[in-house]
C-alpha cells in the first residue's frame, strides 16, 4: 500500500470506512437533536453575542434542571431552526418590571453586569404565572420598540446556549 | 455495527420523512410561493403580474391578521394592491419560510399550517443584511385540487 493510501485510508481500510461511518452519524445525531449550531443575527443580544457569530444550543440542558435566571436560552418560533437567542431575567411566579432601564425583580433592582449601555426603558409591572420566564436581550443601548422581549411560554426554550 | 446504524438512521429519516399527498402539496404550493415572493421584480414580469401570481395563491376571501396595532388585509384584491405597491422594494428582500408543520382537517379539504418565516432585507447602501422572524398560523383550503390559502395569523412569540 503506498503512503498516500495509507494517509488517507488507515492501515485497515475496512476499519477506516466503519470508523467514519461511525463519527458521521454521532455527528449527524448530535448536531441534529442534541447541539444545535445557530448563527445570530441583529444586535439584541450585543455585547454578548455579535451578529454573525455562531453558537451551539443544548437542547438537553433542561433536562434534569429549570431555567434559570441568567441563562441565555434559544427560543424557538414554529419550530428548532429559528430561534431568538435571549437571557432570562425573570422565572415563574415573579413580578418584573422595568423604569428607567433598570430591571426590578419582585421590587429589588436586579444586578445585570452584562448590560453595558441603557436607555430608559419602561415597562410596566407584570406578574410571570408558573409556566412563564422573563426573556429579554442584553442590549439595552437601543430602542425598547426594535428589541423584542416579554414573557414566554416554558414549552418555547429550546435549550441553553452555552457558546 | 456499522451497518445497523445506517439502517437505523435510514430507518429513522424515512419515518420522519413520511407524508400524505395533500401535506406534499401544500409544501410544494407554499415553496413556489416563496420562490415566487424571491424572485419579485428580478426576472422582468410587470408589477401587476407579478401581483396577480402571488395572489393566485390566497383565496378571494383570504384573510391577513398582522397582530396587535395592524388592521387585517381583507380579501385577495386588497392583497394584491399591496403586493403591486411593495415590489419597487422587494428586490432587496428574500422570504424563507421554516419549520413548516401541517396537519389535514376536516374530511381533508381544510388544512392547518404552522410556520416560521423569515424575512431578510438587505440594505441597498450598506449592502448590511437584517433578519425579522415571525410564527404564523396559516389556514388552507382546497378548491379544485388546488391549495390556497385563506387565513394568515401571526403569533406573538413574547407576551
Amino acid at each position: 500500500m503506498s503512503l498516500t493510501r495509507r494517509i488517507v485510508f488507515g492501515r485497515d481500510p475496512r476499519r477506516t470506512a466503519v470508523r467514519v461511518l461511525v463519527l458521521a452519524s454521532l455527528s449527524f445525531i448530535i448536531f441534529k437533536w442534541v447541539l444545535i449550531p445557530i448563527r445570530a443575527e441583529g444586535i439584541s443580544m450585543q455585547p454578548t453575542y455579535q451578529s454573525g457569530s455562531l453558537n451551539l444550543v443544548n437542547r438537553l440542558a433542561y433536562k434534569y434542571r429549570k431555567p434559570d435566571r441568567g441563562d441565555i436560552v434559544g427560543i424557538k418560533l414554529a419550530g428548532p431552526h429559528v430561534l431568538y437567542v435571549k437571557r432570562i431575567i425573570g422565572l415563574p411566579g415573579e413580578r418584573v418590571s422595568i423604569a428607567q432601564g433598570q430591571v426590578y425583580i419582585n421590587g429589588a433592582p436586579l444586578d445585570e453586569p452584562y448590560v453595558r449601555n441603557r436607555r430608559g426603558w419602561d415597562i410596566q409591572e407584570v406578574t410571570l404565572t408558573s409556566r412563564e420566564y422573563f426573556v429579554i436581550g442584553d442590549n439595552r443601548g437601543m430602542r425598547a420598540a426594535d428589541h423584542d422581549f416579554g414573557r414566554v411560554d416554558v414549552s418555547r426554550i429550546l435549550g441553553r446556549v452555552i457558546f | 455495527m456499522a451497518v445497523l446504524l445506517v439502517l437505523v438512521m435510514a430507518g429513522l429519516l424515512a419515518w420522519r420523512s413520511r407524508e400524505t399527498p395533500d401535506e406534499r402539496a401544500i409544501r410544494d404550493r407554499l415553496d413556489t410561493l416563496r420562490a415566487e415572493v424571491n424572485s419579485s421584480t428580478k426576472d422582468g414580469l410587470g408589477t401587476a403580474v407579478r401581483a396577480a401570481q402571488i395572489g393566485s395563491y390566497f383565496t378571494e376571501d383570504a384573510v391577513v391578521e398582522l397582530g396587535e396595532g395592524s388592521v387585517p388585509i381583507k380579501g385577495r384584491e386588497t392583497l394584491m394592491g399591496m403586493v403591486a405597491r411593495l415590489q419597487p422594494r422587494t428586490a432587496a428582500f428574500r422570504m424563507d419560510l421554516d419549520d413548516v408543520t401541517i396537519e389535514i382537517v376536516s374530511g381533508g379539504d381544510t388544512a392547518d399550517v404552522l410556520l416560521t418565516a423569515s424575512f431578510v432585507r438587505r440594505s441597498i447602501s450598506t449592502g448590511e443584511e437584517s433578519l425579522d422572524a415571525r410564527e404564523y398560523a396559516l389556514v388552507m383550503t382546497k378548491a379544485g385540487g388546488s391549495w390556497q390559502i385563506a387565513r394568515i395569523t401571526a403569533i406573538d412569540t413574547f407576551r
